[in-house]
């Protein structure tokens, strides 16, 4: 731990909605079968080169009878994906009312309700609404899945929304801890949404970021990231609370570490020197050394850059451990989901601890040949025992966090 | 936890660029109709490779940064690296080139390469670390009408807990067409001009700019020699119930969580910007939570325009405040505001100002506020 006496913090709620289910039991089971979700574009039409993502089904996010109609017809689908990821956090941490009442809040997000706002925006320009519907600008901000979780659950303690493009909810995760063990509060809920846009859809086809196939994270062919969207939720809590009330508790939170790379807006930088600076300052915080890995959640994106630049940060940090390492990329199955995807990326990570199961990367057919010597994980369903994972995330503009997860027990 | 001082200010608002003609028309009671930041030169903030390709709200958070850090005798350098952090807050970001990257989606099918990385919600994020070299910890942060309180409150406690040893924060929003002709069409906006915290207001006048406050150690800035303003502490915040898109009915909850912060307050710099609801939420919880203290209050969103990072804006005059011993007054307001409350109006007042506090409401129920308290 960072300092002694510090609080520790342990995970004892888990929520997901994704491509590959409604809840964590979904999730998980997807991950063991190793079930790639990247299918046909349905939302929305694009005439550009690539036609899949790995879209929820819209049955699976409704809203919860506690939020008043009027305002659900209103909530955007990343909203709705983050309500119902929180509650059943929530309930899986057995979070009565009184908990929840002043629990803290941490959301990451990148384009929230960008869908309807957009969609809103194409009929006032084509003229088939006269008037540009308030209530869908008033849904645009970001924060407004924050206030739907909120108002839905009745979590009214410290509330905070962070947007850093796909590392926003692993940055909330890292502001949910700093709070616990700042001694604010003993629980914290931190989120991770978003959804399937034509804004982000087109600009990421755009920028040739996109794999017309399914995305083959560290293969020697891959050609870009799929798309994708959803939710996680995460109950982060102070371990002395958690145990004093006997709740289950799935995983710890060792260390977080953020760093910046000031290099480009879209491109990381070349050596990964953010990434490199925030992976050893999450194992500094965690107080670990790069030998206790046993598991790495890369950010794994599927473009040749980002897997080239991860796995030479791997290197310096990991040295001559990594080829005993497994490494694996969970947007292999639920494509990037942008904002959701640090905290969606986290559930997965402490499945992996709990279960001893090692999440694959899916869709890897023939690993760059510079990378012969790794373990990419790449069949499903590998039993292992996992002590201590990593999970990083790298947005756009350079701004890298890592997570340092470790199982229930380890110390 | 060491105290936190800010050593200096940039400001941009539609009363001008730099903090001097920021604090000159606030006292003066001057008011810019349009809203709108008057032009400057892109390069005298934007230097980078890069910078041809910045948008308006991240070149305002930008020249927000290099303002404040000339103001606190800072050069870049001595901000920069994996030491110096950067916090920034947006309500809505890059509202501008979205609208124009949908145009062109809709008319055409194609999507312009070079303006998506733009729209990120962190783009502002980007081009001020990539100008600046700040390398340490970083954060983005939205809270619709308290983004800028959000942001400063993230930034003192990455300074507090000793992540970094300097930090910059604040917040930017832009003034949008789009999003004016809408409010507009919603009659959301005044007709005539803002009445913070009057009960005859009938809308906010829409506004633009940036205000960025370098933090610092209060031990740190005193070893070096500089100038503070004053000291901010970060309160948690909290939440209240409230409708997901609007602002909280019952001033009750909100009173509860504002009063052990106005125990000692002498100025509330409020976020009242003439909308209705927001003033009547405002104005109630302040009278409840103040429990009959004299304290002054004051709203500089009738001489600024509204937008969402403006707390931002409040902070730094907070901070003026205490460090000069005057309070800007409340354009707009007639002699009987809301709920009895002591708004400063016509003319500038003078008095020791020991303790300041932005209360950061936002719609949705969240409250971010921060105290300004003069240096120990």
């Amino acid at each position: 731990m960072p300092t002694s006496g510090a609080r520790e913090v342990a995970i004892t709620g888990l929520g997901a909605v994704t491509a590959l289910g409604p809840d964590v039991r979904t999730l998980a089971a997807g991950l063991i079968e190793g079930r790639c979700a990247i299918g046909p574009l349905t939302l929305f039409s694009h005439a550009g080169r690539c036609r899949i993502a790995a879209e929820v089904p819209e049955a699976i996010a409704m809203p919860l009878a506690t939020i008043a109609p009027a305002t659900a017809r209103r909530l955007s689908r990343a909203d709705r994906f983050a309500v119902a990821a929180s509650a059943e956090a929530c309930r899986d941490a057995g979070l009565d009312e009184a908990l929840r009442r002043g629990a803290a809040l941490a959301v990451g997000a990148t384009t929230g309700g960008m869908r309807e706002t957009e969609e809103a925006y194409r009929r006032r320009r084509a003229g088939e609404d006269r008037r540009f519907r308030l209530g869908r600008m008033l849904g645009t901000a970001l924060s407004t899945s924050a206030a739907a979780v909120s108002q839905a659950l009745g979590i009214f303690g410290p509330r905070a929304t962070f947007s850093t493009a796909c590392s926003s909810s692993a940055l909330a995760i890292a502001a949910a801890v700093e709070t616990i063990r700042a001694g604010r509060t003993p629980l914290a809920l931190a989120v991770g949404t978003d959804q399937l846009c034509r804004l982000t859809y087109a600009g990421f086809d755009a920028l040739q970021a996109l794999d017309p196939e399914p995305c083959r994270p560290f293969d020697g062919r891959r050609r870009g990231l799929s798309l994708g969207e959803g939710a996680a939720a995460l109950v982060l809590e102070d371990a002395a609370h958690a145990r004093a009330r006997g709740a289950r508790v799935h995983a710890l939170v060792l260390g977080h570490g953020t760093a910046t790379d000031a290099h480009h807006p879209t491109a990381p930088h070349p050596a990964g020197a953010g990434a490199v600076a925030a992976l050893r300052a999450a194992l500094a915080d965690a107080g670990v050394s790069p030998e206790r890995i046993d598991y790495v959640n890369a950010h794994g994106s599927g473009t040749p850059q980002n897997d080239a630049v991860e796995v030479a940060v791997l290197r310096t940090v990991l040295g001559r451990r990594l080829p005993w390492v497994p490494v694996s990329s969970t947007k292999s199955q639920l494509g990037h989901t942008l904002g959701a995807a640090g905290a969606i990326e986290a559930v997965v990570t402490v499945r992996a601890l709990a279960d001893g199961i090692v999440p694959p990367t899916v869709n890897l057919r023939a690993p760059d040949p510079a990378w012969a010597d790794l373990d990419l994980a790449t069949t499903p369903g590998r039993r292992a025992a996992l002590e201590v994972a990593v999970t990083s995330s790298y947005g756009f503009g350079g701004h890298n966090v890592t997570l340092v997860l470790a199982r229930a027990g380890v110390r | 936890m060491p105290a936190v001082a800010i050593t200096g200010l940039g400001v941009l608002s539609a009363l001008g660029h730099g903090v001097e003609a920021f604090w000159a028309n606030l006292l003066e009671g001057r008011r810019n109709a349009d809203g709108a930041v008057p032009p400057f030169e892109r390069r005298a903030f934007a230097r980078s490779p890069f910078g041809r390709r910045i948008d308006r709200t991240s070149l305002l958070a930008l020249a927000a940064c290099r303002l404040a850090l000339a103001d606190a005798g800072l050069a870049p350098e001595a901000a920069s690296g994996d030491r110096a952090g950067l916090c920034l807050g947006t309500a809505l970001g890059n509202l501008g080139e979205t609208a124009g990257f949908l145009d062109r989606l809709f008319a055409r099918g194609t999507a312009n390469p070079l303006v998506f990385p733009n729209l990120v919600l962190n783009a502002p994020l980007a081009y001020a670390t990539i100008e600046l070299g700040i390398t340490g910890p970083t954060a983005m942060v939205t809270e619709q009408e308290a983004s800028g309180e959000a942001a400063i409150a993230h930034g003192v406690d990455l300074v507090a807990a000793e992540r970094a040893a300097v930090c910059l924060a604040g917040g930017a929003d832009e003034l949008d067409r789009t999003l004016a002709a809408v409010l507009a069409e919603g009659r959301l906006l005044t007709r005539t001009v803002p009445r913070p915290l009057d009960p005859a207001a009938d809308g906010p006048a829409l506004g633009e700019g940036a205000a960025v406050a370098v933090l610092e150690p209060l031990a740190a800035a005193r070893a070096r020699g500089a100038r503070v303003y004053a000291c901010v502490r970060a309160h948690p915040g909290f939440a209240v119930p409230a409708p997901v898109h609007g602002w909280a009915g019952d001033a009750r909850p909100v009173a509860v969580g504002l009063r052990p912060l106005l125990r000692e307050v002498d100025v509330v710099f409020a976020g009242a910007s003439g909308s209705p609801p927001r003033d009547a939420l405002e104005a109630d919880a302040l009278a409840l939570a103040l429990e009959g203290r004299p304290a002054l209050v004051t709203a500089v969103r009738g001489a600024t325009g509204d937008f969402g990072a403006a707390g931002a804006l409040d902070v730094a005059a907070a901070a003026l405040a205490v460090a000069s011993g005057v309070v800007p007054p409340t354009l707009g307001t007639g002699p009987r505001p809301r709920a009895g409350l002591a708004v400063v109006r016509e003319a500038p007042r003078r008095t020791a100002v020991r303790c300041a506090v932005v209360p950061g409401l936002a719609r949705g129920g969240a409250c971010r506020p921060l105290v300004i308290e003069a240096a120990a």
